[in-house]
């Protein structure tokens, strides 16, 4: 017993030593750069190669804040980004349940072509896209928006939850049929437990990169809607004053990190077949 | 889905002239503080919505796209002016996407200098220099290269000390390389000017500038590192990692002001021939909704006031001849604006300047 | 299941093409359709010569007969797996101390491993010239507090970009990762858990197989995003060689040659759907067990 407990207490140690290590080493590489933003944000004046700003000061902050496009955009983008999320899931999800899970012909090319989302090099398409917008009168509104932006979801949507709902172990719900649970229960209980963690990474992910995509919402959406990432992307590439940049870049950060403590419960996740109880 | 705020429609009686920017936060925000509600105090029937696309895509040559599209489509374009160089795209000139700028639309475009226009189809408005930029403390002004001989000389007696940007990232380093070309084909830049289409036999003088290109390939800083943009190329200058580049000499002068660089940072030129220069350019839509509201702006930025506010407060050159301006005036800024920048034709130019560079100067592959 | 008669093997069938149809549609009609343009364009002989029909192949010899463009091609290819091995070897390690591990340690470890999704390339890139550039923050420090004058910048060399993109893919690879190895069974954990504190192959053969899926999707997802990646390269990586994409955008908007680019995208497109196809046959695989 003792022996036990004692192994037990070195492995954990043994395991927490990593843990320990990967800290050190995430904020070496995680943290230290981004405290570069953090300065420059409250930076006045940084002429390298001083290690810290040269003079601190709040101005630019006052002064992002008071510029009328961020305060606009900054909603637009959450709104924005919910919406296309939203879509997204309920378009996708169905989708990939039925790659994972029904056998039809051409399935395999089918699921492949979604790679032509990621993998083919948008800046050639977008015009073509935007053609067609045009004469369908969806330029600078939000159904244009919402449906490029919808469209670079599609990959990442149904790839990750296809290989979660391949993987769910079939002996289980079929075990819980044959004592007589309806498909939907069985569905709820047993298999949606455990590919939450796949879904809530595959929405988070989405949520992001829609939140982050600016070509498609530029070329789209303009003059009418301009997202954060739009603006952020012209107050900070090849710019002179990058303070700007900076205090965009850390207000973002906030909704990023209320979505990352919520989701943290999602992805940390339940075991498999927590909640059934027969 | 009208939940979203957007930017808002124009009060009613108001009519939305939207101007597209590729541009730094100095210049939009002379757009947004000063221009802007100028402007809108003058002409009351007008609401300017200033948007600037830097950064995203290829900047302003992206909307360009969208443009083409709007007109493939008959559909409005939902821009009334682009801040766009026409010569980059010249399959839109043809295709009718521009509307003609000239004194007859545009009265004050008859003072404008005609070493500033590049098309019939744009407006300059202001104009900045490329030059050279040092830091004093690290180099003598006696040593400072006056000519692009002797500037090759100083870069390979001083390896890692200087750099340039990638000519198609940037005006400043793509105006370094035009130098180059310059000074291998009789530095007289009129002869781009010949054709529309490059000729064969001067677009074979190339090789002669990348290989004095190459020649100071491996001395340019860290063995041919050449940074990707103005503002990277400037912060090498900044933190001190090289002491000389080629830069835009208003660029130069808003980092000192912003802090980026030294005050002991100076600007020298070529006395035999200046590296060239450009103007931004307006571009206005032949297939605009406010034709109206985009001329009025565009002569609006013409008129004197606002071209010596282009001295003042951008540091940069007017696109107004100097008989335009009062005497003393014309005297005060002498100094700051040289009378004649040479000048490049861009579009097809460029293409062959960038292919050329890459495939010559920067490559890895052994000539 | 029993085995389908002809009638309902129908009816599976039209729920399948039911479900996966609007994601299609929308598939077909934004991407499908300009795509299949540029790529008819590539084999098209040149309009401006006054030929209007005619199928060539030109432009992809012309690719593989270009130094630069093979260059840049398997300098892509290089660096794409490098980045990628690199992703594994940070994130594979990490996802599995958080499967096993439920301190407070792991939970700071997940939120700092995850933080990066946050940051886009662009604002990394910015932050990277001067955390790890010349003369930046690891430069002056080494420099001043150290004395040591060697630091070797990656700024605007290949390694930039590795860093860069592995660094970027983290969350993305440890998200998908730590999915995957939740599906796997406590018991299964607990025991490979047992025998991988002393036997590495042991934990290869219990482990490795469940997690296969989720390893294939990311090496999969991470290829095509590396390999396609454009700000991180554009603003870190070298002048020469290029990465391909980059490479396509300075052909389509600085060279002027738009056939051009698309036949580079084409081809990339291909790369990538090679690999694309690897992970797509793991998952449509019958299952050959049943319960």
């Amino acid at each position: 017993m003792n022996q036990r407990l004692l192994k037990s207490t070195f492995r954990t140690l043994r395991r927490e030593s990593f843990g320990v290590f990967a800290l050190i080493a995430l904020v070496l590489l995680i943290i230290g750069p981004l405290t570069t933003v953090v300065m420059w944000a409250f930076a006045e004046r940084w002429r390298q190669p001083s290690l810290i700003p040269t003079q601190w000061g709040l101005s630019y902050w006052t002064e992002t804040l008071g510029r009328a496009d961020v305060v606009s955009a900054l909603p637009a983008s959450v709104l924005l980004a919910t919406i296309v999320t939203v879509l997204s899931a309920l378009i996708c999800l169905p989708a990939a349940y039925a790659f994972a899970r029904i056998q039809f012909p051409a399935r395999q090319g089918l699921l492949l072509s979604f790679l032509a989302v990621n993998a083919f090099p948008r800046f050639g398409l977008y015009i073509a896209i935007a053609v067609v917008f045009f004469r369908l009168g969806l330029v600078g509104t939000v159904t244009g928006v919402v449906l490029i932006q919808l469209v670079n979801t599609l990959l990442t949507m149904i790839w990750i939850p296809t290989s979660a709902f391949q993987g769910v172990d079939r002996a289980l719900e079929e075990a819980a049929l044959d004592v007589g649970a309806s498909r939907l229960r069985v569905f709820f209980q047993i298999t949606l437990p455990q590919v939450a963690p796949a879904l809530a990474a595959a929405l988070l992910l989405t949520f992001v990169a829609t939140f982050y995509e600016a070509q498609g919402a530029l070329l789209i959406g303009l003059p009418n809607i301009r997202t954060m990432a739009v603006l952020m992307y012209s107050y900070i590439n090849n710019q002179i004053v990058v303070q700007y940049g900076a205090v965009i870049s850390m207000i973002l950060w906030i909704p990023s990190l209320l979505l990352l403590s919520f989701a943290q419960k999602f992805l940390r996740g339940n075991t498999v077949s927590a909640g059934f109880g027969v | 889905m009208k939940v979203l705020p957007t930017i808002a429609p124009p009060p009613s009686g108001k009519t939305n002239i939207n101007i597209y920017l590729d541009a730094d936060t100095n210049i939009t925000d002379w757009y947004s503080n000063i221009l802007i509600p100028a402007f809108e105090k003058e002409f009351t029937v007008y609401k300017v919505n200033l948007i600037n696309v830097k950064g995203v895509g290829n900047g302003t040559g992206t909307f360009v796209d969208r443009l083409v599209a709007a007109k493939q489509t008959g559909a409005d374009g939902q821009a009334e002016i682009v801040e766009f160089d026409v010569r980059g795209r010249p399959e839109t000139v043809k295709d009718g996407l521009w509307l003609k700028l000239d004194a007859s639309n545009v009265p004050n475009a008859k003072g404008v200098l005609p070493a500033a226009v590049v098309s019939e189809y744009n407006m300059p408005y202001r104009g900045s220099q490329v030059l050279l930029a040092y830091d004093s403390a690290k180099i003598k002004e006696s040593d400072v290269p006056r000519t692009f001989p002797a500037l090759l000389e100083w870069v390979k007696k001083n390896p890692g000390q200087f750099t340039y940007g990638r000519p198609d990232k940037g005006g400043s380093g793509g105006n370094f390389v035009i130098r180059a070309i310059h000074e291998v084909t009789g530095k007289d830049p009129q002869k781009f000017y010949a054709s529309v289409d490059p000729d064969p036999a001067l677009v074979k003088d190339l090789d002669k500038a990348w290989e004095l290109l190459r020649s100071i390939h491996e001395s340019t800083y860290d063995k041919g590192s050449y940074p990707a943009g103005n503002q990277p190329a400037l912060l090498l200058l900044a933190n001190g990692s090289v002491n000389m580049v080629s830069a835009w000499s208003d660029q130069v002068l808003i980092n000192i002001d912003k802090g980026v660089l030294p005050p002991t940072i100076k600007m020298a030129q070529f006395t035999d021939l200046p590296m060239s220069g450009g103007y931004a350019q307006y571009a206005v839509p032949a297939g605009t909704k406010n034709k109206e509201g985009a001329l009025a702006w565009v002569n609006w930025m013409l008129k004197q006031d606002r071209q010596v506010d282009v001295i003042k407060s951008l540091g940069g050159f007017p696109a107004l001849k100097w008989d335009q301006f009062p005497k003393e005036l014309q005297t005060q800024f002498n100094s700051v604006v040289a009378d004649t920048i040479p000048t490049w034709p861009g579009g097809k130019w460029d293409a062959e300047r960038n292919k050329g560079w890459y495939e010559k100067v920067a490559t890895n592959i052994k000539q | 299941m029993l085995a389908p008669r002809p009638s309902s093997q129908w009816r599976t069938w039209l729920a399948g093409y039911a479900l996966i149809a609007p994601p299609l549609a929308l598939l077909a009609l934004l991407i499908f359709f300009p795509a299949g343009q540029a790529i008819v364009r590539t084999v098209m002989l040149d309009q401006d010569a006054g030929i209007t029909s005619g199928l060539t192949l030109d432009r992809y010899l012309n690719f593989f007969n270009d130094p630069i463009a093979r260059s840049n091609l398997s300098f892509t290819i290089t660096v794409t797996l490098i980045t990628v091995f690199f992703q594994f070897a940070v994130c594979f390690p990490l996802a599995l101390y958080l499967r096993f591990s439920t301190s407070r340690i792991a939970g700071a470890v997940q939120v700092l491993a995850l933080f990066p999704l946050f940051v886009p390339g662009v604002i990394l890139a910015f932050a990277l010239i001067r955390y790890l550039g010349p003369r930046g923050t690891v430069d002056t420090f080494l420099r001043v507090v150290l004395n040591y004058e060697g630091f070797v910048t990656p700024y605007l060399r290949p390694s930039g970009i590795v860093f860069a993109l592995t660094r970027d893919h983290i969350p993305f690879t440890i998200l998908v990762l730590t999915a995957g190895l939740r599906q796997v069974e406590d018991s299964v954990i607990e025991a490979a858990r047992d025998v991988g504190a002393t036997s590495l192959r042991a934990f290869v053969q219990i482990i490795m197989p469940l997690m296969q899926r989720p390893l294939l999707i990311v090496f999969c997802l991470n290829i095509i995003g590396t390999f396609g990646a454009f700000t991180i390269p554009y603003l870190l990586g070298p002048a020469a060689p290029q990465m391909m994409g980059v490479y396509m955008q300075q052909t389509f908007s600085e060279y002027l040659d738009r056939s051009g680019a698309e036949t580079q995208a084409v081809i990339s497109f291909v790369l990538c759907a090679l690999v694309g196809a690897l992970y797509v046959r793991t998952v449509t695989r019958r299952r050959g067990e049943r319960a």
